[in-house]
């Protein structure tokens, strides 16, 4: 079954701020759709009064890692999207991936070291006969 | 979009200089010397280090395949057997592994690869026997081929 990685969507924007009117307009149009979209995901909606940091939506997911969006001079459609990705994102690294594989139990057999295709002579001593 | 009138557009200064310049360093923190710490240095330094990072990545295939060669060979000189004679004796027996994996079976699954080893050394055998035995003798098992059609 499928479990939602995005824990929670916070938009923290100023009512009166110029660059903040796309978040504006999101909260006043799209948001109740989206949450409602998304019944698994919380969205919080944290208006700052007074002049204050840049309009940021910001995403946490279930592994801890938060990630904050900056929404400034950004229109409603695209804050949407923005929410739309990021609630289909999980919460890991966006790094490369060195490897597209990864085992824990790399060799079944047995790896090799130096003393694998050798006689056994070389490592295992016999039982010391006793002088006759 | 900012609306300036035409007199302060003149008099607008750069304000996010720091921040264009650490998108550049950042890139070139792991430099030796001045070149990750001065701007003027380190910009040259990381387009030359992208430029050779995007053309080595055609080296890297080249790189890689000397390498599985280099192991499969030395794991099946364990086994008696030459790379050249492993390789032709395993395809001629419809054994389509590439190097990549034979590499790692060689560190990882030795026995696997002792008796891919064996299957090969079979195989050999059974070819200089068609070709020098002339005739009477049965055809080797291990020649069969299977057409999947």
């Amino acid at each position: 079954r499928y479990v939602r990685q995005l824990q929670r969507l916070q938009l923290l924007f100023s009512p009166t701020a110029a660059d903040a009117r796309g978040a504006r307009q999101f909260v006043e149009e799209a948001a109740q759709d989206f949450a409602r979209q998304h019944p698994d995901v919380v969205l919080y909606v944290s208006p700052h009064s007074g002049p204050g940091p840049a309009p940021v939506l910001r995403a946490e997911y279930l592994n801890g890692t938060v990630r904050d969006e900056l929404i400034a001079s950004k229109t409603s459609e695209e804050i949407l999207q923005l929410a739309t990705k990021l609630a289909s994102q999980s919460g890991l690294d966006i790094i490369r991936i060195r490897k597209p594989f990864h085992t824990d139990n790399p060799s079944v057999q047995g790896q090799w070291h130096p003393l694998t295709n050798k006689p056994s002579s070389l490592t295992v001593q016999g039982p010391r006969l006793q002088p006759q | 979009m900012v609306v300036l009138s035409a007199a302060r557009w003149v008099r607008s200064r750069l304000t996010d200089r720091f921040w264009r310049v650490q998108e550049v360093l950042k890139y070139a923190r792991h430099f030796r010397g001045r070149k990750n710490r001065c701007y003027k240095l380190a910009v040259r330094s990381v387009r030359r280090a992208f430029v050779k990072s995007t053309k080595a990545r055609r080296e890297k295939k080249r790189f890689l395949r000397a390498l599985w060669i280099t192991r499969i060979e030395a794991a099946s000189l364990e086994h008696g057997l030459k790379y050249p004679a492993f390789i032709s004796n395993l395809a001629k027996s419809q054994v389509e592994l590439n190097r990549k994996v034979l590499a790692d079976l060689a560190i990882y699954e030795p026995k696997t690869f002792k008796s891919l080893a064996a299957l090969a050394q079979r195989r050999r055998q059974e070819g200089f026997l068609a070709a020098l035995g002339d005739g009477k003798e049965p055809e080797g098992i291990f020649s069969r081929i299977v057409h999947h059609h």
